[in-house]
């Protein structure tokens, strides 16, 4: 075996209450492409900041060249030769591409822009792209952007080069290219650390593959040892304690939302369902799936280009969320800083905020202990623990945040609801609370599509499961059908539709 | 072919400025010839100083609005040192007015880099501290030309070449060189790309390493050098020196960098794009006052047009190049995908 | 008053006022006189009616530097149509429309277009001073009715004018707009986090618009007073305003990235900077060294509470 390069022993990594790495080990050699597969929310990104240097272990150690070895920041572990790329390039977008790469080396204080062409041109060739060193960067693919930032690294001596999902928003064309790439830099000596959901292409550009599943180690093996069903074994086999074994469905006839076809740009097409009255869809896939794209477009967000969409009936084009709001369509986003939640806000204003008009008199003024009364009766029914609902909404706790959002939602009366990951980073406790929420919502004669990456989760909840697969729906079955490795082999491609 | 969106920039800024003279050569009898080149170069020697400084903190997502006090107190701070000592050295003047709109530019930037406060907020406030420290300083009196020496007053008129009745006069090529050095400078020069590059992606330059603190530190202190400079050419060509000098060009500045194609988000822009918006604002001031059909009071209605022409314009150029960027990248990946 | 109320920014800025109001009252006796009380808030009678608005284009997270090139416009228009024979009832009105269609054109280059408010409000700050200056030009125009500069100048209700009256209404209308209605929610949330606004269905862009067209009217209607106070108007009517009010209103504890500040504080920070520069000019100390003691001040009220944020958080860090 080659030298090892960076070793994990023993780390451990825990955020208040929540443990998201325990006890992890690995260790990446030269001149290798190690893969790392798990589910979303297995601790994968966790242990990419450990290895930059953005968090410390809470326990454990590092070594580099067998040597121990502390991270106190992404500057050390830049000098250690550590860098990573993510699926979202960090680049200058108004810099050229070889001024993108050398922007922070030290080169003295006047710009040789031929000499520094010249070198630019030399780290592109080195890792195998065609790239025009002139070219600006706004202008550049994501695949070339990544190029850009695998060759910043290597100016920099990377030693351990980590790939966090680079491919997924990318074509099957760029991809490619940017597994050669991988290829390249581990020929070269680099450690290369490859993140993908798509197992094919760790069979493509692998040489071992390290498995976790809920911040724990489950296995390293040489990609010859493993087929991809036994990684899905490996990353799938998680209890299904923690969830309520659900009632059987109840036949409800009517269909209330019905998609065909459905399509949007390049994102996504050919999405049909039908979802009745009373029935919890959920959608299965993993990151690049798109699902989150398909809600936005269901609730006028992001208009669709192609296919139809009935709801209760009647033909429609959903252009803006007030459109949706009107007709009782409600997104509850993924994610709450971004879309959910007016942080700095009280509950009570947040919890009202889709439904404004309902508490304002006929000249437009707020009814404010109607408004207090509201959040007061949400605050009961979905046990939101805070001291009153006068408390900016940021003070929460992930979980009562999660309840807020889904209370502004329900205020709403809806008939369907989507939900986008309703339960990613709450704790167990708030997780069920939101499960039967959702039951409880379908049992009362609403509909619900639940977009979730938790495995467990999709089979406990969902009365039928979609799983897409980027942009393409892969199949659809009823509950009596779906097991971890059904959904798992559809979400990943491992077998057609 | 492959130009760099700057250059392409500045040669479009050159063929509208092309254009803006053709058009008022039409209107206006005499109009093109010499002395309008040797008006608008005299009266745009200071503001392309000062449209260069504000260059500098836009190009890092800042902005400064407190140059024009800066000019102000510079101006008469240098006025009052040749007054009481005439044989003072021009290039200890220079050197004093610059290291004075420094001092007021470590103010600037250690309140944005290192306390956190918005620019906006600081140089609102900086523009009337400066101010009412001119006041203070100069005790409500004014400076006049004649308590300045004569060479002072003659360096802005002082004729270095004549090319056919084209004067090039001390005060104009001084600041043009200027302008050109900070271009340069801000092409060349390795530390001077990271204002660029902070400005462009302030995660990414974090990521990167980069000092992004101390690179916009950096950006508020040249700017109140190249300010403390702007304030002495003011006292050149002025020789009266009021409390109210520089007042408004904090604003006129900002409009000279934004309608030379300097990105009021940061991260893109040159210092020649700003002297060339300099120009152009002088430019369509003088040229109107002379329009016998237009009263010469339009002028700042026409500024106010030509400001949002140019930020609306270049907002939806810069769409439609991406826009037909990304259809082309396109394009190519069918094809390679086809083969 | 509460506890609860001190401890905020609203309640720190009482005790300033109670501060500077003492020290005035000692320090010059004719200070509590109603005519120097009416005095002070006639000075700037124009500038306060702004911020009341200028509130909402802040929490909204945009900024209009046109307000004070929008009263000039309006007033230079209104001494422009009264020149040329309109009656002044119809001046006023068509100022008023003056106002509205500037701030419609702010908010749709802001809303619709996605043009950033501080570049568009700069272009129309130097384009409406332009406007103003075409239509006056190097003149000024005088001489108007004498119930029209009645209105600036004389007591309308006993000693008190018509624009301290017009200051109060709007302030009550503003405060219970901003504070009480569902529209003032919406303006919180909207410069909170725009996004999720817009997934809750509200028509951000709309109102944006709504608010830039507010602004420009009350604008045209401060221009009108000013003229009407003056008795005549330049082309530099109301030239620079737009500092003195957005500094009052970011005093006032309004952010500059949206969401936060209130009418309430917005009027402290008004009256605050009257008493002060009010105080400053009984001590004889010049226009500008008092707005140079006002930058200060904001400067002070941004970097006072996040020093003592910092404080709290190293020791925080050290308890645990």
């Amino acid at each position: 075996m080659p030298n090892p390069v960076l070793a994990l022993k023993a780390v451990s990594k825990s955020f208040g209450m929540t443990k998201a790495l325990a006890d992890m080990s690995i260790t990446l050699f030269a001149g290798e492409v190690h893969a790392i597969v798990g589910e979303n929310g297995a601790g994968k990104s966790t242990m990419i900041k450990i290895m930059t240097g953005v968090h410390q272990p809470s326990a454990g150690t590092l070594e580099v060249d067998g040597k121990l070895l502390t991270l106190s920041g992404t500057g050390a572990a830049r000098a250690a030769g550590i860098a990573a790329i993510y699926q979202e390039p960090m680049v200058f977008p108004d810099l050229d591409v070889a001024e993108n790469i050398f922007i922070s080396s030290s080169l003295g204080w006047v710009q040789n822009k031929a000499a520094l062409r010249a070198k630019a041109k030399g780290l592109i060739d080195r890792i195998g792209m065609t790239l025009d060193v002139d070219r600006i960067a706004s202008g550049l693919t994501l695949a070339e952007q990544q190029a850009v930032e695998i060759a910043r690294s290597l100016s920099q001596d990377v030693r351990v080069l980590i790939m966090d999902e680079p491919t997924a928003s990318l074509s099957a064309h760029e991809a490619a290219q940017l597994r050669r790439v991988a290829r390249t830099l581990a020929e070269q000596g680099v450690a290369v650390v490859y993140i993908s959901h798509r197992l094919e292409e760790i069979f493509e550009v692998a040489d071992r593959v390290t498995v976790i599943r809920d911040g724990q180690h489950i296995s390293t093996k040489p990609v010859a040892e493993v087929t991809s069903d036994s990684l899905i074994a490996d990353m799938v086999g998680r209890e299904v304690g923690n969830y309520h074994i659900k009632a059987p469905p109840q036949t409800r006839p009517e269909v209330m939302l019905s998609v065909e076809g459905l399509g949007c740009g390049d994102i996504f097409r050919g999405i049909s369902f039908d979802l009745h009255a009373g029935e919890v869809l959920c959608m299965a896939g993993l990151i690049g799936a798109r699902r989150t794209d398909v809600a936005l477009s269901l609730f006028g967000i992001r208009p669709a280009t192609e296919g139809s969409v009935r709801f209760k009936g009647k033909t429609l084009r959903l252009v803006s969320p007030a459109q949706a709001i009107g007709l009782g369509i409600a997104y509850v986003s993924e994610d709450r800083r971004k879309f959910g939640l007016a942080m700095p806000m009280s509950i009570k204003s947040n919890v009202t905020l889709a439904t404004l008009k309902g508490i304002l008199s006929p000249a437009g003024i707020l009814n404010r202990q109607r408004e207090a009364e509201i959040a007061e009766a949400y605050r009961q029914r979905l046990n939101i623990r805070t001291p009153h609902v006068d408390l900016a909404v940021g003070m929460l706790s992930g979980g009562n945040q999660q309840k807020v959002m889904l209370a502004k939602w329900l205020d709403l009366k809806p008939e369907l609801l989507i939900f986008d990951e309703p339960t990613r980073g709450i704790d167990v406790g708030a997780k069920a609370e939101v499960h039967d929420l959702i039951r409880a919502f379908v049992t009362a004669g609403g509909a619900a599509l639940v977009i979730s990456s938790d495995l467990p989760e999709v089979l406990a909840l969902g009365d039928r499961i979609l799983v897409m697969r980027e942009g393409r729906q892969m199949g659809i079955m009823d509950h009596a059908e779906a097991s971890q490795e059904t959904v798992m082999r559809l979400a990943t491609g491992q077998v057609a539709a | 072919m492959n130009i760099a969106p700057q250059t392409l920039r500045i040669i479009a800024l050159v063929l509208v400025l092309a254009l803006v003279v053709g058009f008022f050569a039409s209107v206006i009898p005499n109009y093109f010839n010499a002395r309008l080149f040797n008006r608008i170069s005299s009266s745009v020697a200071i503001m392309a100083l000062i449209a260069t400084a504000q260059t500098l903190v836009i190009l890092t997502r800042n902005i400064d609005l407190s140059l024009g006090s800066i000019v102000g107190f510079t101006a008469f701070a240098t006025g009052s040192i040749v007054s009481a000592h005439p044989t003072a050295h021009p290039i200890f003047l220079v050197g004093y007015a610059m290291l004075v709109g420094a001092g007021f530019g470590v103010v600037n930037g250690l309140l944005v880099s290192y306390a956190r406060v918005p620019s906006i907020i600081v140089t609102l406030a900086t523009m009337a501290i400066f101010r009412s420290v001119l006041v203070e300083y100069s005790d409500a009196k004014s400076i006049t030309a004649g308590q300045l020496p004569p060479w002072l007053v003659d360096f802005p008129n002082t004729v270095l070449f004549e090319v056919g009745g084209v004067e090039f006069r001390a005060a104009f090529v001084a600041a043009v060189g200027v302008v050109l050095a900070v271009h340069i400078a801000l092409s060349r020069l390795r530390p001077a790309r990271q204002l660029y590059a902070v400005g462009s992606n302030p995660e990414a330059a974090e990521m990167a390493g980069i000092n992004s603190r101390r690179t916009v530190f950096v950006a508020f202190v040249l700017a109140g050098a190249l300010a403390g400079l702007g304030g002495f050419m003011f006292l050149a060509r002025f020789g009266t020196i009021t409390v109210v000098a520089g007042l408004g060009f904090e604003f006129k500045s900002v409009a000279a960098a934004v309608v030379g194609g300097v990105n009021i988000f940061g991260g893109s822009g040159t210092a020649l794009g700003a002297l060339i918006g300099a120009v152009m604002i002088d430019l369509i001031d003088t040229s109107l006052v002379r329009w016998e059909l237009v009263s010469a009071f339009w002028r700042e209605a026409v500024l106010g047009a030509l400001i949002l022409t140019a930020v609306a314009v270049d907002a939806i150029l810069m769409r439609r190049l991406v826009a037909l960027r990304i259809r082309r990248d396109k394009d190519r990946h069918a094809q390679e995908a086809a083969k | 008053m509460t506890l609860k109320s001190l401890q905020s920014w609203e309640g720190f800025l009482m005790c300033a006022l109670a501060l500077i109001i003492a020290v005035n009252v000692v320090r010059a006796p004719e200070f509590l006189t109603i005519a120097n009380q009416i005095n002070l808030f006639q000075l700037s009678i124009e500038k306060i009616i702004v911020a009341l608005v200028m509130t909402f284009v802040i929490i909204n997270a945009e900024i209009d530097l046109s307000v004070g090139s929008m009263m000039g416009l309006s007033a230079c228009a209104f001494g422009w149509l009264f020149q040329q024979g309109v009656p002044a009832e119809a001046a006023i009105a068509i100022c008023l429309v003056i106002g509205i269609a500037g701030g419609l054109f702010n908010g749709y280059c802001v809303a619709r277009i996605g043009l950033p408010s501080l570049v568009v409000t700069l272009a129309t700050m130097i384009g409406f001073r332009g406007l103003a200056r075409v239509l006056v030009e190097d003149r000024g125009i005088g001489d108007f009715p004498q119930w029209f500069d009645n209105l600036g100048q004389k007591g309308f209700i006993g000693p008190v004018p018509f624009g301290l009256i017009a200051f109060a209404l709007l302030f009550a209308g503003l405060y219970v707009l901003l504070q009480r209605t569902g529209f003032g929610r919406k303006t919180y949330v909207i410069g909170t986090n725009r996004d999720v606004a817009d997934y809750a269905g509200i028509d951000s862009g709309r109102h944006k618009i709504i608010i830039f067209v507010m602004s420009g009217a009350v604008s045209a209607f401060a221009g009108l007073l000013f003229a009407a106070r003056v008795g005549a108007v330049r082309g530099d009517v109301a030239n620079g305003f737009e500092l003195d009010i957005i500094t009052m209103v970011l005093l006032g504890g309004a952010s500059v990235f949206g969401g936060t500040g209130s009418l309430f504080g917005t009027l402290m920070a008004i009256l605050i900077v009257l008493n002060l520069r009010n105080g400053m000019a009984l001590a004889n100390i010049t226009g500008h060294i008092q707005t140079g003691v006002v930058g200060l001040l904001l400067i002070g009220s941004v970097l006072v509470p996040r020093i003592d944020i910092a404080g709290v958080l190293r020791r925080k860090e050290r308890a645990t």
